[in-house]
């Protein structure tokens, strides 16, 4: 397993994909960063004050972000194997498939932690010095931040799991990963805008990863952050093993 | 037999797509130290049952095992078995050394295997560069090189000489040779038999997913050989051969002045004419080429109406 999981990397770094990506997100951060800093205390503004522990954990939030390009970039990672026709070397050296799947899930949930440990350095690099300006003194210790950023770790690498496995459904690349961008960046930021459906959206992806890394936001409910932590768990282990189920059962042609 | 090492059985292998018959009932194997044929023409089901054979697709019925063991229960399989196959690409943007580097780590081989293989088919330098440059036949090569990574003593090649030109092909030919002559078992398979003809030992023959015909190379050309006579006097060799017991059937007329003469070698055609005093202008034993034997065997097995599932074409 140790051996596999060394050569996804190799795949991964044999390539600049995952950089770009990976810059991808650095500028989302600096930009929900950003947004979240200047327009957190406008007075029309419905969401915790900036100098609140709940405004400080949504500021520290944003890395979380990163999941949908990490996501992307583990669907291209496993679709790659079967638009490129790689998957027929790869199972001829591996041909317990399950181990295949498993080794890019495992690859890819570790690249997700090292994608959150960037862009949270990019949000502590943006917020410290914009916020001590303001006159906030934040303790990155305290008011839940530590949490905060776990959250973003985890959701990141989970977005990993989610990746693999519905790529590991499709097989398609193109569709996986329009599907996944469509999905993340405009179907669910609309239907979770719906105060109606509150009661089930609250359980989507993007929903869970915000309840997980405690996002305050105007207008729309969250669950308590642990069940949000369980409940995009829940997706990533349910595509990661329909993904398997299905790579081990389906001809390689 | 006791022996199971670097053999390669097939026996009732069966697949079915839709109500495509794709392998029906397939059963041959392949021994050590030679280099078997694969043969048929496109659509015969040869990758179809390659693919079965190296667990990438499953069958509907039969088994297909490498030394004793299907593929996927080979313990470390590209130690073993080393394997060709159209359809089975590079990422575009790897380079051919990384390409081979990564398999080598799945395998646990030393980094420099890499480049040992790449020096075995000839692309030392073009290894650092991204396959998206790479000609159809340093691609061939370089699915050649990861069939070797393993120093498999079972190599399968699936149409191995597709996108080589001439002088490529020479040298699969060499190497393939070289590495039958150390023991090891080498499957080739082609649509086009001239391209194996000089290549193999044995053959597997396919059409329509069942087995035509299996055996030595040589046993297959001797079927289809005849006599060639040119002779002003072919009513009357004609005559004679016919009254010394050949049966009619078996010569033909091919000209005014030209038979064929099936079943009797040279030396007794001569005979034959002298004794009669036939003029001869010309007497050579021809054999059809294999292509022919092959184009036949197929074509037989295509009036066999005892298939109730049609193949699309």
């Amino acid at each position: 397993m140790r051996r596999l999981i060394t050569a996804e990397f190799h795949k991964l770094f044999a390539t600049r994909l995952w950089l770009w990506l990976l810059l991808g997100s650095v500028a989302l951060t600096a930009l929900y960063a950003s947004l979240a800093i200047a327009f957190g205390d406008t007075p029309d503004n419905p969401t915790p004050s900036l100098a609140s522990p709940g405004g400080q954990r949504t500021v520290f939030s944003v890395g979380q972000g990163a999941g949908t390009l990490l996501a992307v970039l583990a669907a291209i990672g496993l679709t790659g194997e079967f638009r490129h026709q790689t998957a027929t070397t790869t199972f001829l050296a591996t041909p317990n498939r399950g181990q295949v799947v498993l080794a890019k899930l495992a690859t890819y949930a570790l690249v997700g932690i090292g994608h959150a440990v960037v862009c949270i350095a990019v949000t502590i690099a943006i917020a410290l010095p914009w916020l001590n300006a303001k006159g906030i003194q934040v303790p990155l210790g305290g008011n839940g931040i530590p949490a905060t950023l776990a959250g973003v770790v985890a959701a990141v690498a989970i977005f990993g799991l989610i990746g693999v496995g519905l790529g590991a459904l499709l097989r398609e690349q193109v569709a996986t990963v329009v599907g996944l961008l469509v999905y993340l960046f405009i179907a669910e930021p609309i239907v979770t805008r719906i105060p109606a459906l509150d009661s089930w959206t609250v359980y989507l992806p993007g929903a869970a990863a915000n309840a997980l890394t405690q996002v305050a936001q105007a207008n729309q409910d969250f669950l308590p952050p642990w069940q949000g932590g369980l409940v995009l768990a829940a997706y990533g282990l349910l595509l990661a093993t329909a993904g398997t189920a299905l790579t081990i059962r389906r001809d390689i042609t | 037999m006791t022996n199971e090492e670097g053999r390669i059985v097939v026996a009732g292998l069966t697949k079915t797509y839709g109500t495509l018959r794709a392998v029906d009932g397939l059963s041959f194997t392949v021994e050590p130290g030679t280099i078997t044929g694969f043969l048929g023409p496109n659509g015969a089901g040869k990758t179809t049952t390659l693919r079965m054979l190296l667990g990438l697709i499953t069958p509907d019925a039969g088994t297909a095992t490498i030394s004793g063991h299907p593929y996927r229960a080979l313990p470390a399989p590209n130690d073993q078995v080393g394997a060709l196959l159209e359809a089975s690409g590079f990422h575009p943007a790897r380079s051919g050394r990384n390409h081979l580097r990564i398999y080598g780590t799945v395998n646990g081989y030393p980094p420099e295997r890499a480049d040992q293989v790449l020096e075995l088919v000839g692309l030392a330098g073009a290894g650092r560069r991204p396959v998206r440059g790479y000609s159809l036949g340093m691609r061939q090569r370089l699915a050649l090189a990861t069939a070797l990574l393993g120093d498999p003593r079972v190599l399968i090649l699936d149409e191995p000489a597709n996108g080589l030109d001439p002088e490529g092909i020479a040298w699969l030919r060499q190497l393939l040779r070289s590495l039958a002559d150390q023991g090891r078992t080498v499957l080739v398979s082609s649509h086009v038999l001239s391209e194996v003809q000089q290549l193999v030992d044995h053959v597997v023959i396919l059409h329509r997913g069942r087995l035509v015909r299996q055996g030595a190379l040589g046993e297959l050309a001797d079927r289809q050989a005849w006599v060639s006579v040119r002779t002003p006097q072919a009513d009357r060799l004609l005559a004679t051969l016919a009254r010394t017991g050949v049966e009619q059937a078996r010569i033909q007329r091919t000209g005014p002045d030209q038979l064929r003469v099936i079943g009797l070698d040279a030396a007794e055609v001569g005979r034959l004419a002298l004794a009669e005093r036939v003029e001869l202008h010309q007497l050579t034993t021809e054999h059809s080429g294999l292509e022919q034997t092959f184009f036949a065997l197929t074509a037989k097995a295509d009036q066999q109406p005892d298939s109730p599932l049609k193949e699309a074409s």
